[in-house]
């Protein structure tokens, strides 16, 4: 059953490819200003560490596999999922979303993953290569035990950001929106972009706990972050993270069917 | 002229019209502004103390005038950015509905123009409250500039509406020959929030000539960077009226440009027959 | 066993009202008025196997939603179905993979893609084996006659191609029960008599029911044996296209051609004048009155040429939907 899933799934990736490539100048302009935007990013942070030598508590070889992590975690997401959760807003409004009912398919499966962009593909591999570079720099050994609960926790960042996004997604059929996902998932990558760190101070400080554990988007990208480059990371934190991950994702499916009735009360 | 009073009326109503929706934007719109604090808050904290207690100063900013040129940006972008402009025009042309701009005594471009005048105006009225009150929050940061600044400033802010405008309106009417504008946005928007010095002062790229130079030239430095360093009087004398020179002349440029790609893209769509 | 059986299907909806002006917007920030509009009204009536039936109705009667319910797309506000023995609304994947919804100027397949990928990926969603999807995909691409269409992207496609291959990729799965929303809206004359044909075809060799809503006469006349009609969400007749016209067909149109070169001056009398042109006249007669107003007429005056005709159907329906009941 799981195997017609990921056959599924690897047919609409391969359409979605079919797809863009008959299209590619869009394609290409796109991954460009993509490279582009990491280029500016990447001297921003490399001009800062000129002028400072942390910043909070991150040193510059630390910071730029951040950097990289959050470059192939937005690119994942970007990838697999953004575009989809974007599109359904437009389903709702023109009742398109009645074809993906009809399939003796989950719904959840077809509305996430009927598309894949593959213009961020680029990025996921930059992100890893700034990753790798920042561990070379910093005189990383290889741990394959470290690397294997990396990629559990970027896995599981992974998912909850999915389950975020599938959340906003879902209430646009309560709140009939007319502002596009990506400004949400804008807002979104702002909590994932820098270390929590830097929520210092006395206003700040309660923000950042509410953004790690309450609304923990900021588990996202930190967690899997710091196991790689910080020196210890609390086994619980890793617990918490996975844990969070479940919940949301669990949470989500739950509202998404939600909004799946309520569609159809309404509907005409 | 009833007609664009007419809209701004219009556009009011519809802004209230949104409920759960409005409260939810506006609180989060803040967001960035708050990490971007915190951030420049971390920089300077990790940055090397001078040896004769002065002040640190990152590229001649020091960390209250960072302050205010971060929330100064934040005004610059109130004018300059257009949210939806270019999709809304790119499913307007993919929908068909651009037939109603051809069949009334409407140009879309002007029509869209006033409309988002309008709405910037509801848009400040409503922000006024919560800006107005970061703005005394930090009163101590600002030295308030001389009514010659107060004028360029101005200027420079209308300019940055119709450099943002037709610069977004140009993206979306790419959607006659594009297929996906949406997704192209978001990656111009992401690029445009670094180039525009929204995250940082372009004074930072100043080891890169090359790059800073391009950047003097190209349109996206007075969407929020510009305007930010006239009202901090960095901008002076020759410098200053150079500046807005090269603005005015991209407020231009692109308006012109924009008419022209969407003339051309009318000839297209309707040889196409919608 | 018949193969639809719905039950006093009813579906309500409330509509919030938005205030006018701006004070309404405030106030309609905090509370909101609202009426409840009836789409569905009482909806009862079964379908056998085999079946090609239509559903009449003007714009907004309540035939879409019908159908969206026996599709389990909308849930009832009450009354019950069973739909090929499912309850529809709880869309089993069983129940999904037995039958097809088709909705006219509605587009299922990739945008981009030539139309055999969108099958290819049909074939994968509904998990058929590939010999017998080869097969019936090249029966179908054969009886539409798209044969050579299908590695077109399907935005270069004409209106009546795209629905060709809608409807290709509503059988390759040899759904039971095909369900059709104003299938031919939109398509010009020959394609709509072209999807006429097809289904018909399709029908008799397959015998998969036929259930289509459409407000044109042609389809309906050219398909359907049965009709229900529904107007203001009431289901006003249930029977044969035939019975309509002896229902409601209590008018014939009598054409007349009077010797000369003008019509009398008081034809009027004699029945309703629909027109009048020179020495041809169109009356609109009681169908029981006909013989003796054609004799009276016959009597006193020199007649060239009659003919006697059922109005045309379209205006028969139009006037059940306008009275509303039966």
């Amino acid at each position: 059953m799981l195997l017609r899933y990921v056959n599924l799934w690897f047919s609409l990736a391969k359409f979605s490819l079919l797809g863009e490539l008959a299209f590619r100048g869009n394609f290409l302009i796109k991954i460009f200003v993509e490279l582009l935007w990491l280029g500016i990013l990447l001297l921003f942070n490399y001009t800062i560490f000129q002028q400072t030598t942390s910043i909070a508590d991150w040193n510059a070889q630390q910071y730029f596999f951040f950097i990289g992590c959050y470059f192939a975690m937005g690119g994942l997401i970007e990838m697999l999922f953004l575009d989809n959760c974007n599109q359904f807003a437009d389903l709702v409004r023109s009742g398109d979303l009645d074809f993906f009912l009809l399939r003796p398919i989950d719904e959840q499966f077809l509305v996430s993953c009927k598309h894949v962009d593959w213009s961020c593909a680029p990025n996921i591999i930059l992100g890893a290569v700034i990753m790798s570079l920042a561990l070379w720099q910093i005189g990383w050994t290889f741990d394959t035990i470290q690397v294997g609960i990396f990629l559990v926790l970027f896995a599981s960042g992974t998912a909850l950001a999915y389950g975020f996004l599938l959340i906003l997604m879902s209430a646009s059929v309560w709140l009939m929106r007319n502002q596009s996902l990506f400004e949400m998932w804008w807002l979104f990558t702002t909590l994932m972009r820098y270390p929590s760190e830097i929520f210092k101070g006395p206003w700040a400080q309660p923000t950042g706990w509410f953004f790690f554990f309450v609304i923990p988007i900021m588990l996202v990208t930190n967690v899997p972050a710091r196991v790689m480059v910080r020196p210890l990371l609390e086994p619980w934190l890793a617990c918490y993270a996975i844990a969070a991950a479940i919940v949301v994702v669990a949470a989500s499916r739950y509202i998404f069917r939600a909004a799946l009735q309520h569609y159809r009360s309404a509907s005409s | 002229m009833m007609k664009y009073l007419k809209i701004l009326h219009i556009s009011l109503t519809e802004r209230l019209a949104y409920r759960a929706d409005f409260f939810l934007t506006t609180f989060f719109r803040f967001l960035p502004l708050v990490t971007t604090f915190l951030l420049w808050e971390a920089i300077y904290a990790g940055a090397p103390k001078a040896d004769d207690g002065a002040e640190t100063t990152i590229v001649g900013f020091t960390r209250d005038k960072m302050i205010a040129y971060l929330l100064l940006v934040q005004i610059s972008r109130m004018f300059s950015s257009m949210p939806g402009l270019a999709t809304g025009i790119a499913h307007d042309i993919r929908d068909g509905n651009l037939k109603k701009y051809l069949l009334q005594p409407i140009d879309m471009l002007w029509y869209l123009l006033s409309y988002r005048g309008a709405h910037k105006i509801a848009y400040i009225a409503t922000t006024a409250l919560p800006y107005g009150i970061l703005f005394f929050l930090f009163r101590d940061v600002f030295d308030l500039p001389g009514p010659w600044t107060w004028l360029a400033y101005f200027l420079s802010l209308i300019l940055a509406f119709l450099i943002g405008f037709f610069f977004e309106a140009c993206i979306g009417i790419a959607g006659f020959w594009l297929l996906e504008v949406t997704s192209f946005m978001y990656i111009v928007n992401i690029f445009t929030f670094f180039v525009s010095g929204q995250l940082f002062p372009l004074e930072l790229l100043g080891e890169y000539p090359y790059l800073t130079a391009a950047l003097e030239v190209l349109p996206f430095q007075y969407l929020a960077y510009f305007p930010a360093m006239v009202f901090l009087e960095k901008r002076q004398g020759t410098e200053l009226i150079v500046g807005l020179l090269i603005e005015f002349a991209w407020a231009i440029g692109l308006l012109v440009f924009c008419r022209w790609l969407y003339h051309v893209g009318l000839r297209h769509y309707s040889a196409y027959g919608g | 066993m018949p193969i639809i059986e719905a039950n006093g299907l009813s579906k309500t909806y409330r509509v919030y009202q938005k205030q006018e002006g701006l004070f309404g917007a405030l106030v309609g920030l905090f509370s909101r008025e609202y009426k409840d509009v009836v789409a569905v009204d009482n909806v009862s009536f079964t379908i056998e196997p085999g079946e090609i039936v239509g559903f009449l109705g003007p714009n907004g009667a309540g035939k879409t939603t019908t159908l969206k319910m026996l599709a389990g797309l909308i849930y009832p506000t009450s009354g019950s179905a069973t739909v090929l023995g499912h309850v529809p609304w709880e869309r089993e994947d069983a129940f999904r993979r037995r039958f097809s919804l088709v909705m006219g100027q509605k587009n299922q397949l990739w945008w981009d893609l030539p139309a055999a990928d969108s099958f290819q990926l049909h074939r994968e969603i509904y998990s058929l084996p590939s010999d017998q999807f080869d097969a019936t995909l090249s029966e179908l691409t054969e009886l539409f006659g798209v044969k050579d269409l299908t590695s077109q992207p399907v935005r270069e496609l004409s209106l009546g191609e795209r629905m060709k291959m809608e409807l290709i990729a509503a059988l390759l799965h040899q759904p039971q029960l095909l369900l059709l929303d104003e299938p031919t809206i939109g398509l010009d004359v020959i394609a709509q008599v072209t999807i006429q044909k097809c289904l018909r075809d399709y029908n008799a060799a397959r015998g998969v029911t036929v259930l289509l809503t459409s407000h044109y006469m042609r389809d309906v006349e050219a398909l359907c044996k049965r009709v229900l009609v529904i107007t203001h969400g009431k289901l006003v007749y249930d029977g044969s296209l035939a019975g309509i016209v002896d229902r409601f067909g209590n008018e014939k149109l009598v054409k007349l051609q009077f010797d000369g070169d003008d019509s009398p001056a008081d034809v009027a009398t004699f029945g309703e004048v629909t027109s009048r042109e020179g020495p041809i006249v169109e009356l609109k007669v009681d169908r029981a009155r006909v013989p003796e107003v054609l004799a009276a007429i016959l009597q006193r005056y020199t007649v060239a040429d009659i003919s006697i005709n059922e109005p045309p159907l379209d205006r028969m329906i139009a006037k059940v939907f306008e009275q509303g009941t039966v």
